[in-house]
């Protein structure tokens, strides 16, 4: 699904240059879900732009479905995001000043997709995360957890094949981060490949795998148990 | 594609810069096309057909000296030797110089003896030259003979028999009619002109009059203490002749005070208020087109950047660069048009009363769909650039900034 060999990515401002990502190799499988830790600064946001398509890397490939994306030019990168990649934002950005179900209507508009094609897939999602009654209300009328729900609602529609998030609880209480983390692992269990970045030990824990990024690179690739909830802190 | 809907009701949500935009939009509209009007219609005042050849002609005035002076033999001797002048075509004399805001009028009637009814119209008592000397066409009848002429002391009314009009003056005359032959009554008097010719035309004395065009012309000379004498030269050579013209006059007489002007200068004075109304107006209309094209700038890069994170968002969940700008463009268009549906409203209510109560030309559909035009081009060229701005963000900026 995803093999990245050797990807760097740099930041040049005007006389430092920062290495957020060395040497970085990794490989996600169709269908897993991988949970990705390590400390602030060491890259996880930069790795997950470059998987999402966010950001070219500087340097390194970047296999995706096994076709070469590291050289491809903003338009065709835009293409792929839209139909092939999902996004969960640490901060829901729901767009403020549309609907709940203009904002999940959003990339489907950029697919191209017939109105009845949009309706029915709006619907759907809408479902699926539990809010079709609020599909009328702006985003401010709805709380933290209901919003990640619309946001993950929206990253759905498209049905791509892999779903990204950077910190999707990171403003969540607990409660709501187990309601979101429920939902993730049930679009996963439908086949939905998911790489997640996450603070929460917990949370990481109930993947399949965790990785972990230091100073950008991964430091340990170890699989954890498949009972995740038989694992203790 | 089009995604009108939700953006109309996004931009529901932000009526009030939505609307700040807009109106500037309409008011520039109202004014700016108000603008057009007054100054097309003074261009074209001024770019109206003389019937004259002004670059060629010069104007002379001259004053005499002496009491009881021979002015009939002078004009005589004069006319003698200008006309005898290289690089003169031919010369004339005149109690007025057309074209200098200073000229006579009378009312003159179709019937003897009329007191209501008649038709204003400048006058010209001048020789058979002026047809030359001035460049008109005569297009119908004959020009006046030398014998026609009439010359009379300051205070004794000369009879006069014959007399040539403008076409313009002829068709208010005798509309529709072979004005030839036909008699012409000055003031309430009994005795009949007759029309024996028709000059296309002749602005006459004053442009901004609104009879400007009526003249008629009687061969008339008076012996006044001062007369006009009007000179064609060559074409180029008017400045050349003008040099000369002074000192031929003064050695065959030297007992008057001789003034020259080109006919030109008479001109650009005689329009000189129109010119600076035009030139005026247009800085102004620019002015203001540039004012409100950098505030739409500002506006809309002020309003982009607000939006950074949702462009980012937008970028993130698979929009192109392009769809990126024609979202903004189309925004800005929809804005725009309110404003120019707005603001053609409100162009038409001012000119209303513009026409009402400055008598000013009536606004058309055609100058305000002009302006309309400009105004969204304007609109849509300061939208550009940030729109572009807009397209550039970066989608990492949905993952980066918090
Ligand atoms: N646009 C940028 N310009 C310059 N440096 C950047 C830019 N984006 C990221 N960096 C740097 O790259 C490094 C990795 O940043 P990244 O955001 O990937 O870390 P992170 O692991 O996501 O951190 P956190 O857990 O705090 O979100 C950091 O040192 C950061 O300062
Ligand atoms: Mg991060």
């Amino acid at each position: 699904m995803l093999k990245m060999n050797n990807v760097r990515k740099s930041f040049r401002t005007d006389t430092i240059e920062t290495h957020a990502l060395r040497d970085f190799s990794l490989e996600v499988k169709e269908g897993e879900f991988v949970s990705v830790t390590g400390p602030s600064g060491s890259g996880k946001t930069t790795f997950l732009n470059i998987a999402g398509l966010l950001e070219p890397p500087t340097g390194g490939e970047y296999l995706l479905d096994g076709d070469d994306v590291s050289n491809l030019n903003d338009r065709q990168r835009s293409h792929l995001r839209n139909e092939k990649i999902g996004f969960i934002f640490q901060g829901f950005n729901l767009i403020p000043d549309l609907t709940l179900f203009d904002n999940i209507d959003v990339p489907l508009r950029y697919r191209g997709f017939s109105a009845k094609e949009r309706r029915k897939r709006i619907e759907k999602v809408l479902e699926q995360v539990g809010l079709s009654a609020r599909a009328k209300h702006l985003p401010a009328q709805l709380s933290g957890g209901q919003q990640q729900r619309i946001a993950i609602a929206r990253a759905l529609a498209g049905e791509p094949r892999f779903l990204l998030a950077d910190e999707p609880t990171g403003n969540l209480d607990s409660l709501m981060a187990r309601q979101v983390m429920e939902l993730l692992e049930f679009i996963n269990e439908w086949g939905t490949t998911i790489v997640m970045v996450t603070h929460d030990p917990e949370l990481a824990r109930r993947a399949h795998r965790n990785i972990q990024i230091v100073d950008g690179q991964v430091c340990d690739l170890r699989a954890v148990p498949e009972q995740p909830a038989a694992v203790s802190v | 594609m089009l995604e009108l809907k939700p953006m109309l009701s996004a931009l529901w949500r932000n009526k009030a810069s939505a609307l700040l935009i807009a109106l500037q939009l309409a008011l520039t509209l109202a004014i700016i096309s108000n603008i057009v009007v007054i100054v097309q219609d003074r261009i074209e005042k001024i770019e109206r057909p003389t019937g004259i050849t002004v670059e060629d002609i010069i104007a002379l005035n001259f004053m005499a000296i002496p009491q009881n002076y021979d002015m009939t033999g002078a004009i005589a001797a004069d006319l003698e030797l200008l006309r005898a002048l290289p690089y003169v075509k031919d010369a004339t004399v005149t109690n007025q110089v057309p074209l200098s805001q200073s000229g006579s009028a009378g009312t003159f009637y179709t019937q003897p003896n009329q007191e209501i009814g008649g038709e204003n119209s400048n006058y010209y008592n001048t020789d058979p030259h002026f047809i030359d000397t001035l460049g008109l066409n005569l297009v119908a009848g004959r020009n006046f003979t030398d014998a026609e002429i009439q010359f009379s002391d300051p205070n004794e009314s000369p009879e006069i028999a014959v007399a040539l009009v403008t076409q313009q003056f002829a068709e208010k005359l005798y509309p529709g009619q072979d004005p030839i032959g036909k008699p012409l009554f000055d003031g309430s008097g009994s005795n009949p002109i007759e029309i024996i010719g028709v000059v296309e035309r002749h602005l006459g004395a004053w442009v901004g009059w609104s009879n400007a065009g009526n003249v008629a012309f009687f061969p008339s000379i008076k012996n006044t203490q001062d007369t006009n004498y009007l000179i064609r030269t060559e074409p180029g050579k008017r400045d050349q002749v003008l040099k000369a013209l002074v000192q031929k006059l003064s050695e065959r007489d030297p007992q008057r005070v001789i003034k020259t002007k080109v006919l030109s200068e008479y001109v650009a004075r005689s329009y000189a208020r129109d010119n600076l109304m035009v030139k005026v107006l247009s800085i102004v209309a620019a002015m203001l087109s540039f004012i409100v094209a950098l505030g739409i700038v500002g506006l809309t890069i002020f309003w982009i950047n607000q939006r950074a994170k949702q462009i980012g968002v937008r970028r993130a969940l698979g929009a192109t660069r392009t769809n990126i700008s024609r979202y903004f463009l189309l925004e800005n268009s929809l804005i725009a048009g309110t404003g120019i549906a707005i603001g053609s409203a409100a162009a038409l209510i001012v000119n209303q009363s513009m026409v009402r109560d400055y008598s000013q030309p009536e606004l058309t559909l055609m100058p305000l769909a002009i302006c309309a035009l400009l105004v969204l081009l304007v609109s849509l060229a300061a939208a550009l650039t940030p729109a572009i701005r807009a397209a550039n963000i970066s989608p990492a900026t949905a993952t980066r900034s918090v």
